[in-house]
């Protein structure tokens, strides 16, 4: 499966992810939308969509736990009739991700929750010894190029381009 | 009076050799109850018994072989063996040692209680 990251520290941990949990996507992202890897997806236009659904359902859940529970909630799931959704975010030392992993019959929530532990393992191990620089926070005024940068460097080609209005 | 699904995890674990006891969503891979000696990992052998033990139900169904009645794994450090009626599956993981065949009894006895 095609699997491409913004930062080369997270692809590794998350092809083996993908490969263990026969996850038939999956994109990691900013708790802000923005993607910083992606795995399945053929078309940038789908994990825009993605990376915007996936965020605002990670800070509606995490609010929601906050209220109800008093912290975030760990882990979101959804089960469709032919694919189901699991949406769980990460702490590293270069800062929070969530990931959105899509999929069907020939895995199960047991088993994509049983590797997301391990991917959660594995990128905080990654991100400590990660020689890229550490991300800045990215501000709304910088969020359409931002995107579009990570984008244009999943997809590799000009189409990846987002506008935002 | 049927026994509960803890009666029935509770009695499987009892029988000698035997390190963990559950019963699992086979769809869901997760555990529905469990009875486990200290230090085995219900969720990981939950997650990955139910995903063998679908494959090899599908597998048998696709060679026209009919029902899966009993799947026994061996491993070195021990065997896990499992019987599956609708959505449930029933794991047991065991030391190398210990007696298939009367696990095999107590586990198609377990699997009549949950009919």
């Amino acid at each position: 499966m095609n699997v491409a990251a913004v930062e080369s520290w997270i692809e590794a941990p998350l092809r083996r992810y993908i490969d263990d949990a026969r996850a038939r996507m999956a994109v990691l992202l900013h708790p802000s939308g923005q993607v910083m890897a992606q795995a399945g997806f053929t078309r940038d236009m789908d994990v825009m969509a993605a990376c915007a659904l996936a965020a605002a359902a990670h800070a509606t859940a995490s609010e929601l736990g906050r209220q109800l529970d008093g912290r975030a909630f760990r882990g979101l799931h959804f089960a469709g009739t032919t694919r189901q959704l699991f949406l769980s975010a990460l702490e590293t030392r270069r800062g929070t991700y969530v990931c959105l992993t899509v999929f069907d019959e020939a895995s199960s929530l047991g088993l994509v929750r049983l590797y997301f532990e391990e991917l959660r393992r594995d990128l905080i191990a990654a991100a400590l010894v990660a020689v890229t620089p550490r991300p800045t926070p990215t501000l709304a005024a910088d969020f359409e190029t931002e995107l579009n940068r990570n984008l244009a460097a999943l997809f590799a080609g000009p189409r990846a381009e987002a506008v935002i209005t | 009076m049927m026994p509960s699904l803890r009666d029935v995890v509770d009695r499987l674990s009892r029988q000698r050799g035997v390190r963990a006891s559950l019963i699992v969503s086979e769809n869901d891979g997760l555990v529905v109850d469990s009875s486990l000696r200290f230090g085995e990992d219900g969720e990981r052998v939950a997650a990955l018994a139910a995903s063998i033990y679908r494959k090899a139900r599908l597998s048998a169904d696709a060679a026209h072989l009919g029902a899966v009645s009993f799947l026994q794994l061996d491993a070195d450090q021990g065997r896990l063996c499992a019987v599956g009626r609708d959505d449930l599956v029933l794991v047991i993981v065991a030391e190398p040692s210990a007696n298939v065949g009367l696990i095999r009894v107590e586990l198609f006895k377990a699997l009549e209680t949950l009919a």
